[in-house]
């Protein structure tokens, strides 16, 4: 049972994962990438780990994407897909960005791919000094102790990260707004 | 008998409850505005109209539906249904009472499931309902939609803050996620030990932001009838606009036994601690029942707030009362 459920969440999560990038419509992409974490919530559940499981459905599920709504909503207000505009599919327009693209995704795959398997070869021998508190990663008290004694400076400076993305990204879009009207104004 | 048989009963009762309750608080809601406003109300099918919400159901049911055109149809399709899920399945981690003992058989404690991580659950599932709202407004292809849905998403994001942090006042004050927990916290006989005295601000609060959490009146700029003529749900019909509306009624009626749960000692009977399960499960209806009645109540005595007001009060009012208040609480718990 519990192995059918893995499967059913993994085949779901790979499935709307490929959609993300397949679909043409941005929002049906947010809403596969909504389903995608909502499987990795499952999975979770399945491993044992309930309170990773629910702060995915919070914090990626709940504010994240909702964020990526609006942003998405709020720029294709106008044409609702590119290729309305020029008959062209924008996916293979460019050979050259497509190539680019595609280096890039090969990648990244591949990192991903020799970490997981490096995590893989780790998590079976456990004594490499990231021991798991007695209980499990799900007892909340042994969570918060390690967030907030041993793991608090990492902890801390994610959060700051964060903060500097957030600061960040308000100025890039602060400055382009600033920009353009006076480059419109001039002769 | 089998815990599979158990588990399956507790959950169709409890279900089934809460679709009645719901379709009563649509009676309800009807009834006592028609009161408020020297009105019969809904009087004709049944006794007391008490069969309404029967006949409304079967009208939705025949009705026809629409798709407008230029409408996205499966996202169009989607939205009820994400609208009424979440808000329905919030209510599995919400303890109503104590352990009950029927016919010999002995059923465990009287809620779907007493998880760890309770008030987690319910938050995280419950912040998913704007989905239904956001893309219900956006798939209508209409500007009416699509405004009611901003709004909507945008109000309901800003409240989830300081709901969270009020809830993490009384998570601290209990040192547990688990709803059953807090509850029995609070069950000692004394009625002075419910959350509710020792927390005034953040009871205040949480009420409150329930209201904008459940896009209820005076914070209704989901649909906002003079403005953008029904909101995010302006095109639909039908069962989908039925399953809106269960959607929205589930949601109140979680938040209302969240309240009571929380600030109200739960199922917890005054002067009594170890009280039979059918008298907690009652008291547990009268606290519940009561915040149910206020937001009916609020709806048909208050005015609507304006759009800049509501977000003034989230962001400046309620955020730093709920920041202080935690900041306050942790303070005091590390002193005492």
């Amino acid at each position: 049972m519990v192995d059918l459920l893995f499967y059913v969440a993994a085949l779901v999560a790979v499935l709307t994962a490929v959609g993300v990038v397949l679909a043409r419509n941005p929002v049906i992409s947010v809403v596969s990438l909504l389903t995608c974490f909502g499987s990795l919530a499952v999975i979770y559940l399945l491993a044992g780990f309930q309170f990773l499981a629910a702060i995915q459905i919070l914090v990626y599920g709940g504010a994240i994407m909702v964020l990526f709504l609006f942003v998405v909503m709020l720029l294709n207000l106008g044409g609702l897909s590119p290729e309305d505009e020029d008959g062209d599919d924008p996916l293979f327009h460019d050979r050259r960005r497509s190539a680019g693209g595609l280096a890039v995704a090969v990648a990244l795959g591949s990192a991903s791919l020799i970490g997981i398997l490096r995590g893989a070869r780790h998590l079976a021998e456990p004594a490499n000094g990231y021991a798991l508190p007695d209980e499990g990663f799900d007892a909340l008290p042994a969570l918060a102790e390690a967030m907030f004694t041993r793991y608090s400076l990492p902890f801390e400076a994610a959060s700051v990260l964060l903060l500097a993305t957030t600061v960040g990204v308000m100025v890039l879009a602060k400055r382009q707004r600033a920009v353009t009207p006076a480059g419109e104004k001039r002769p | 008998m089998n815990p599979f048989l158990i588990i399956l009963i507790k959950t169709s009762v409890i279900y089934g409850g809460l679709i009645g309750a719901a379709a009563l608080m649509t009676l309800a809601e009807r009834k006592f505005s028609a009161w408020m406003q020297l009105r019969h109300g809904p009087n004709r099918v049944g006794p007391w109209g008490l069969l309404q919400p029967l006949a409304d159901g079967i009208k939705f049911i025949f009705k026809e539906e629409l798709c407008p055109d230029g409408a996205n149809p499966w996202i169009f399709r989607l939205a009820p249904i994400l609208s009424a899920v979440p808000a329905m399945l919030t209510v599995a981690v919400i303890p109503f009472a104590g352990n009950v003992t029927l016919f010999g058989v002995d059923f465990g404690n009287l809620s779907i499931t007493d998880l760890d991580i309770g008030v987690l659950f319910l938050v995280a599932i419950g912040g998913l309902s704007v989905y239904g709202v956001i893309l219900g407004g956006w798939a209508s292809n209409s500007k009416y939609s699509l405004l009611g849905g901003l709004r909507a998403s945008a109000q309901m994001i800003s409240y989830e803050l300081s709901l969270i942090l009020i809830i993490l006042c009384v998570v601290a004050m209990t040192g547990s996620l688990d709803l059953r927990a807090i509850t029995e916290a609070q069950n000692t006989g004394n009625p002075l030990s419910w959350n509710v005295f020792s927390q005034p601000l953040a009871f205040l609060i949480f009420v409150i932001a329930t209201f904008a959490e459940t896009n209820r009146h005076p914070f209704d700029f989901a649909e906002c009838e003079p403005e953008l003529v029904a909101g995010f749900h302006t095109e639909y019909s039908s069962m989908k606009f039925a399953l809106f509306f269960l959607g929205e009624y589930c949601a109140m009626i979680v938040m209302a036994c969240l309240t009571a749960t929380l600030f109200l000692g739960g199922y917890s009977v005054p002067f009594w601690e170890d009280a039979p399960w059918f008298i907690q499960l009652g008291t547990f209806f009268a606290k519940a029942g009561f915040f149910a009645f206020l937001f009916i109540w609020v709806r048909w005595t208050l005015p609507r707030f304006r759009f800049d007001q509501l977000m003034h009060l989230g962001w400046k009012v309620f955020l730093p009362l709920a920041l202080a208040n935690l900041l306050v609480t942790g303070a005091v718990i590390s002193l005492a």
